[in-house]
């Protein structure tokens, strides 16, 4: 059952800020609701407004801008990023994991914004969104501001945003061509499940390796320590392996009811040796 | 069901959760290639509004939080979960649900194949199973077996004929492929 809520669907970004603003009322922006409905229909979230922003232009916005890079507004759906041909080239790692976010129908409401403002510590999109060095735009009647997306997690389902404050987008930087990135996700079935460990991992045309993993960790990480060692050491076969084994001492996963904390480890290693075997074979191809 | 009458008087529609008691909002849609026009209650969700308010009961309700996919309708030409989505959100929007597949009491061609090829069991699942199925036919007449599977990979059936019908889709597209030559 759901609490008492008003409908507002808004036609500008100006609107959405002055309903955010009112202080005596608890606003919930509605884009795909995929999480937002969920928690509702649960009585988690009790929103007395609900502000649809889908009926905004500004919100609507994928484009890739040559030397300048991608930015997604904040109702394109995971659908959208799946069959953008420019996020398809260039950030591999983003589109391969929005193939395994939830089902097909959710999808097609589910949006990238939602799924980073939802702030879960496993969610997909986080990991290949740090490894690009995302920046999040953030709107309100103050002004607006630009935040790398690493200092926007604070804990799960936690982020820096303010009461008043709107995520308008999320933009990527541009990339070399010849940039590699790739997603490695474990879960219980294949199709519409959650993760048990995301591992998202770059190798940049000048050498350079960028590693986030998700649901090891109250929110979605990137690994600098294991980023250094990887870039300190000549890419020998064994290079993989003694990566696999340095990430399981650098994360601290808990147990819950998808996965034990010991199998979290386990699979991390797993995946990250593989990832490096992946990206470093693939590279001398 | 619907006690909200008895307190109200005859509405057009009214839902399993709750009458929000909140002003009606205009709602105006597409279903089945009819041109809906109704009050409604702006707190209902999509598949409640199909429902109780139109009364097309082959949508199913099953877990109401996007997991299982038996609420599955096309809206705009995609599969959406129908529970997950308010009634308010559809405005202007063209919706298909299971009972817009057939044409003058005529199975389609999609229908027929999942009776022939016992797709079903209980058919909880079906109303789902054939709208995700027959989003993925109108984006591809050619799907490969993985391409199926992840349509309907959000549609879950629990007595397990998924092979039947990853088979009736199939054939379907076969069908439907020779059709249009």
């Amino acid at each position: 059952m759901f609490s008492q809520f008003k409908y507002v669907k808004a036609q500008t970004i100006d609107e959405v800020l002055t309903y955010l603003g009112d202080r005596d009322r608890c606003v919930k922006i509605l884009a795909g609701g995929t999480d937002l409905m969920v928690l509702m229909q649960r009585n988690l979230e009790t929103p007395d407004c609900l502000i649809d922003i889908k009926g905004i232009e500004e919100m609507k916005r994928l484009d890739f801008v040559q030397g300048v890079g991608l930015f997604v507004g904040a109702s394109v759906t995971v659908n959208q990023v799946t069959e953008s041909k420019i996020i398809l080239e260039k950030y591999q790692a983003l589109g391969q994991a929005a193939k395994t976010l939830a089902s097909y129908q959710l999808r097609n409401r589910a949006t990238l914004v939602g799924n980073v403002c939802n702030a879960s510590p496993g969610a997909d999109l986080a990991g290949p969104l740090l490894i690009f060095e995302a920046n999040v735009h953030i709107a309100s009647l103050d002004g607006r501001r630009v935040l790398p997306l690493a200092q926007f997690f604070t804990g799960p389902k936690k982020t820096v945003l303010a009461a008043n404050e709107l995520v308008t987008g999320i933009s990527l930087p541009d990339l070399s061509s010849g940039d590699q990135s790739l997603y490695l996700k474990q879960a219980r079935v294949k199709g519409h499940d959650l993760g048990i460990v995301g591992v998202a991992m770059r190798l940049t045309l000048d050498q350079k390796f960028l590693v986030a993993l998700s649901a090891v960790a109250p929110t979605p990480i990137r690994l600098l320590e294991l980023e250094e060692f990887l870039n300190a050491h000549p890419r020998t076969p064994e290079l993989a392996t003694k990566a696999g084994e340095m990430v399981q001492k650098l994360i601290h996963p808990i147990s819950d009811v998808r996965a034990s904390a010991e199998y979290r480890l386990l699979i991390a290693g797993v995946l990250v040796k593989r990832a490096v075997t992946l990206l470093t074979t693939r590279e001398a191809n | 069901m619907c006690e909200n009458q008895s307190q109200h008087g005859p509405q057009e529609h009214c839902s399993t959760y709750i009458d929000s008691q909140q002003p009606r909002v205009f709602l105006s849609c597409w279903v089945n290639g009819e041109i809906i026009s109704a009050q409604i209650d702006p707190m209902i969700t999509l598949l409640n509004f199909l429902r109780q308010g139109l009364k097309l009961l082959g949508t199913k309700e099953g877990c109401g939080e996007g997991e299982c996919g038996a609420c599955t309708i096309i809206m705009n030409g995609e599969a959406v979960n129908a529970c997950l989505i308010l009634a308010v959100e559809a405005q202007d929007a063209e919706i298909t649900t299971v009972e817009g597949l057939s044409t003058g009491g005529q199975l389609s061609i999609l229908q027929s194949e999942f009776v022939s090829q016992d797709a079903l069991q209980c058919g909880f699942c079906t109303p789902g199973m054939l709208m995700s199925a027959r989003a993925l036919l109108d984006r591809t007449l050619d799907p490969t077996d993985p391409e199926i599977k992840e349509a309907i990979a959000g549609n879950l059936c629990r007595c397990t004929g998924y092979s039947p019908i990853i088979a009736a889709i199939s054939s379907t597209a076969k069908k439907e492929r020779e059709e249009r030559k």
